[in-house]
């Protein structure tokens, strides 16, 4: 062995150490999503192109496109659809914006603080099945105070439920999402305000910027990265989520309340046609992708643009 | 000068205030929660709208204690929520680390995949799951959720990390490093002390969204012996009768361990970084 | 020698009791409460001191999700010997010939003399032959607010269908924002629009010979449109829409409406959170044909084709329906028991009883069996039947449109049916 030939070689050995490091790091993860998610994933997009009806255990096989075809003909897609719409964006912007609001007012030191800090964050621990029997209780006037509350403040008629109200009952599930997610943005944000170095704070106060100036110039840029990650994976949760929509008005009355999860929850598991469900879930997966991908590309954008 | 002070007490006054409302909203409904289980169940719908029962009881949580299984699927919860959070933050920091530090092959497609995972609708990869985990001994185990668990949890998990990595500079590890730090002692006695309150936050919300999980609890265990507190709750709604103020008892007591944990983990959450270790 | 001999004496015993311990049966309980899953352990410890090598292991589903999870179970084939069988769901199970036919054992066992008719027929509800033995019924009766109608000027429950309408205008008139129905709009409400329905088509008859719906025939048209009246009339809560069981109980407690149809296992709960005697059980009202129809439910226990322990399975099950144990069991849960005679027991003749025994035992009141042989049943009552009515319920489609769909449905679901027969 001379070292000549070594010398090459332990320089190879360095650089598939170098390669192979990131894909080290990464393996766990990658091996436990492959074997527990993605493989089932599959399983659950190929019922998409399948016959699969426990009401018909004979029918099945492979048939195509025809669920689709099936889907474009369907009014109660179409409007799960735009319910679907409607449920995460306002979810989405209530949730984001009080729970910016929440993680700057406990970015400051205050008597108390952790206290208030462990009981507002409280929500997000409590099920969802249990949150949302709960708000149905506070909304159903025999039993809630909240219609009664509402009506005091001129906001309904009479004290009534509203998820009985096909105009209204969407709301029910929103505000019980919303203050369920509040800590999900609150908890993120915080943790991520209080990474932004206190120097450049200082700095900021010594040049005479006003709070604003503060919170848009410094505040805002540094949260950027885990706002644009945080909103993106929490608007892909919440158009899947459909346990409190389940739980509050199981999606109506008459469907005013139903989602695509919440229709695909009833076609899989009430009709037992798991080939249809699939199908609407894999309109929504593409739908999401889409979403996602328009996002990412107007980060990287955004970043090059700076 | 006095305009600013008083601007200011203005201003502290408008900040505990704005608290306050948040503390509401958060505490109105866990207060409301608390009032059914204390109301005897005569009582709770003819003083269904009244802010405090005319009459309390704690037979409820005595039933809970001494009647139902719920140590048990406590302490299984517990077993099970731990297990999940510290695995998930190891394997999420790992990967989160990779994909903040290194340029790699792929990094675009595994982000897309990890994405991917969030997009399907659990109750359709339910059944496939189910089958894989069967014959495998882990539908009726502890052991099967937390893997499940797991798995659901750390892409997210991973985006959480990787910002945090993001935001800690660069040359902080590279100067370490010309120190003659190998690559893992700059991540090890830099980087992760660093982090320590992106950690917590990962901790606490996978520890949290496995206490809470209902759906693969549900469908995975039949046996109530390994059963967790979400699916205990289930039990007393029957068909014909909801036991309101014992589900509602047992709603309240699991919000303990879960304040609890918050509480722990505030020191980590609010410590956050020193002006002078970012400088660097 | 000897340590051979005691050793393989030892292996030899253990093997033994391996054998004997050998046959371990699941049993599924889909109903599943704290109260009744005590009593059901109870009579399943009684068993198994009884047959000793035979053990149960006890799977209890909360009802809400019950039918998911059992559907799970079955298609990863984690089927179970014995499981506890609602009737909307014998339907699905019968016809993809999942249930094991225990005719054979019926005869055997001489339960034919023992049983009475109804539950032999809602035994062979589907396709003729007994596929599970019945553990109790249901049947519908009006509870009725005595308080309530005190104050409206009334002493006793509406006979008829107009006489309901009657006691409906009269609390309305109070102003007290009382009203008379506790309608169930939401999931579980399909009774009470087949129950108005036949009321007013004055036959317990859904499909005729060729499987045709009769549920659009003008008739059933009036019976829904009496609900959808009702309703649109504020004779119940503007809520009421969205009811399901627990709202529409809490309803009636709470005095926000005064009439209520239920079944008997509502009573035990009812009776908890009110007086004995601020209520009272009427039957149903008669129809304009003199007759009324209250539907008839029934749950009991089935062996699935895939259990490899059918003859244990049979022994349990006759155990946990033999008339001591039945009679135990139907009075914890409230249901009408399935012997011969047992209605005569003291606890069944008592004056809260008496509504659902005048149905039983009046020619004018003939209980409603639903189709639950159909496989769709399950799918069309927990899901279209509600969506649509709350639909026309709100105005946003027309009673006849409802009635076309659901009949529409259930023709196609009858015929597909008739032909597997």
């Amino acid at each position: 062995m001379n070292t000549l030939v070594t010398q090459p070689k332990s320089q190879k050995k360095i650089d598939l150490q170098r390669f192979l490091e990131p894909y080290l790091y990464l393996s766990p993860a990658l091996i436990i999503i492959a074997l527990v998610i993605i493989t089932p994933t599959l399983v659950g997009i190929s019922y998409a192109f399948q016959s699969i009806e426990l009401l018909n255990p004979f029918n099945g096989g492979w048939i195509g496109l025809t669920h689709f075809k099936t889907l474009f003909s369907d009014r109660y897609f179409f409007s799960a659809l735009a319910n679907t719409l409607d449920w995460t964006l306002i979810s989405l912007f209530f949730q984001f914006s009080l729970g910016l609001g929440l993680a700057l007012l406990l970015n400051r030191k205050f008597a108390g603080r952790k206290l208030v800090q462990a009981l507002v964050f409280l929500p997000w621990a409590v099920p969802t099945f249990l949150s949302g029997l709960t708000w149905a209780w506070l909304f159903n006037p025999i039993i809630g105070i909240l219609p009664h509350w509402m009506t005091s403040l001129g906001m309904l008629p009479e004290p009534y439920n509203i998820l009985s109200d096909p105009h209204l009952a969407m709301y029910g599930p929103i505000v019980a999402n919303v203050w369920f997610g509040i800590p999900f943005f609150a908890i993120t944000l915080l943790a991520a305000l209080q990474s932004v170095p206190s120097d450049l704070y200082e700095a900021a106060g010594i040049d005479g910027a006003s709070s604003w100036q503060v919170f848009v110039k410094i505040t805002l840029p540094f949260l950027a990265p885990m706002i644009a990650i945080t909103v993106m994976l929490r608007t892909i949760w919440i158009a899947n989520f459909a346990d409190l929509i389940i739980v509050m008005t199981s999606g109506g009355p008459a469907n005013s309340t139903q989602t695509l999860p919440s229709y695909i929850f009833t076609t899989a598991y009430r009709r037992l046609d798991f080939g249809y469900a699939s199908a609407m879930a894999v309109m929504l997966l593409i739908l999401l992708l889409l979403y996602t991908a328009i996002l990412l590309k107007m980060r990287s954008k955004l970043s090059n643009g700076d | 000068m006095s305009i600013i002070v008083f601007t200011n007490f203005l201003k502290s006054v408008a900040h505990r205030f704005a608290i306050l409302l948040y503390l509401v909203f958060a505490l109105f409904p866990l207060y409301w929660l608390l009032k059914i289980a204390v109301t005897p169940d005569k009582l709770l719908y003819s003083e269904g709208v009244k802010l405090w029962p005319s009459e309390f009881t704690w037979v409820n949580f005595e039933l809970v204690f001494t009647q139902s299984e719920f140590p048990t699927f406590f302490m299984n919860s517990a077993i099970v929520s731990s297990a999940t959070a510290l695995l998930t933050t190891l394997i999420a920091a790992a990967a989160g680390y990779a994909f903040c530090r290194f340029k790699f092959r792929g990094k675009l497609i595994i982000t897309g995949l990890l994405l991917v995972t969030q997009m399907f609708p659990l109750v359709m990869v339910l059944a496939p799951i189910y089958k894989i985990m069967a014959p495998l001994g882990l539908t009726n185990s502890l052991l099967g959720l937390v893997i499940i668990y797991t798995a659901f949890n750390v892409p997210f998990a991973v985006f959480l990390m990787q910002s945090f990595f993001d935001g800690i500079p660069r040359d902080l590890e590279e100067s370490a490093m010309v120190e003659g730090c190998s690559r893992f002692q700059a991540l090890y006695k830099v980087i992760i002390p660093l982090t320590l309150p992106g950690m917590a936050a990962t901790l606490g919300f996978v520890f949290t969204a496995a206490w809470s999980e209902m759906l693969f609890a549900l469908m995975l265990i039949s046996d109530s012996s390994v059963s967790t507190f979400p699916v205990g709750l289930l039990n007393f709604v029957s068909k014909f009768a909801v036991q309101w103020g014992q589900m509602m008892a047992a709603g309240v007591l699991a919000l303990i361990p879960a304040c609890i944990f918050f509480v722990f983990i505030q020191r980590y959450l609010v410590q956050g970084l020193t002006a002078g270790a970012v400088k660097g | 020698m000897r340590k051979i001999l005691f050793c393989s004496l030892l292996s030899l015993s253990i093997a033994s009791t391996l054998a004997l311990a050998d046959t371990k049966l699941k049993l599924v309980e889909v109903i599943t409460s704290p109260d009744r899953t005590a009593v059901l352990r109870q009579q399943v410890a009684d068993f198994e001191a009884n047959n000793p090598g035979i053990t149960v292991e006890i799977t209890s589903l909360p009802w809400g999700q019950a039918f998911e999870k059992l559907a799970t179970m079955v298609q990863s084939g984690q089927t179970p010997d014995v499981v506890e069988m609602p009737d909307s769901w014998q339907g699905l199970y019968a016809s993809n010939d999942m249930l094991v036919d225990l005719e054979g054992r019926i005869a055997a066992s001489g339960l034919e003399e023992k049983l009475t008719d109804k539950t032999l027929a809602m035994a062979r509800n589907t396709g003729g032959k007994a596929n599970m033995i019945p553990y109790g019924f249901y049947l519908r009766a009006m509870f009725w607010n005595k308080k309530i109608f005190a104050q409206a000027g009334m002493t006793e429950a509406p006979k008829t269908m107009a006489e309901f309408v009657e006691a409906s205008k009269k609390i309305k008139a109070l102003g007290t924002g009382v009203s008379g129905y506790c309608l169930r709009g939401g999931v579980g409400g399909t009774n009470g629009w087949m129950m108005f329905m036949a009321a007013m088509r004055g036959s317990p008859e859904f499909f005729d010979e060729q499987g045709n719906s009769l549920l659009s025939d003008p008739e059933s048209i009036k019976g829904a449109q009496f609900l959808v009246d009702l309703y649109k009339n504020g004779h119940a809560p503007r809520d009421s829409v969205n009811w399901g069981f627990n709202e529409i109980v809490s309803g009636f407690y709470s005095g926000k409406c005064a009439m209520l149809d239920q079944d008997p296992d509502a009573l035990i709960s009812i009776a908890k959170s009110m007086n004995s005697e601020d209520f009272a059980v009427a039957p149903m009202p008669l129809g304009p044909s003199g007759k009324a129809y209250p539907t008839i439910g029934y749950t009991g226990w089935s062996i699935f084709k895939q259990s490899e322990n059918k003859d244990s399975s049979w022994k349990l099950i006759s155990h946990l329906t033999s008339p001591e144990e039945n009679l135990t069991w139907a009075k914890k849960i409230g249901v009408l028991p399935i012997h011969k005679g047992a209605e005569k027991n003291a606890f069944f003749s008592t004056e809260q009883y008496s509504g659902w025994f005048e149905e039983l035992n009046n020619p004018n009141y003939i209980p409603l069996t639903m189709p639950t042989h159909l496989k769709g049943w399950g799918y069309f009552g927990s899901v279209m039947a509600k969506d649509s009515s709350q639909e026309a319920l709100l105005g946003m489609i027309s009673t006849e449109k409802m009635v076309e769909d659901w009949a529409a449905y259930l023709t196609k679901e009858q015929q597909a049916w008739m032909k597997t027969q």
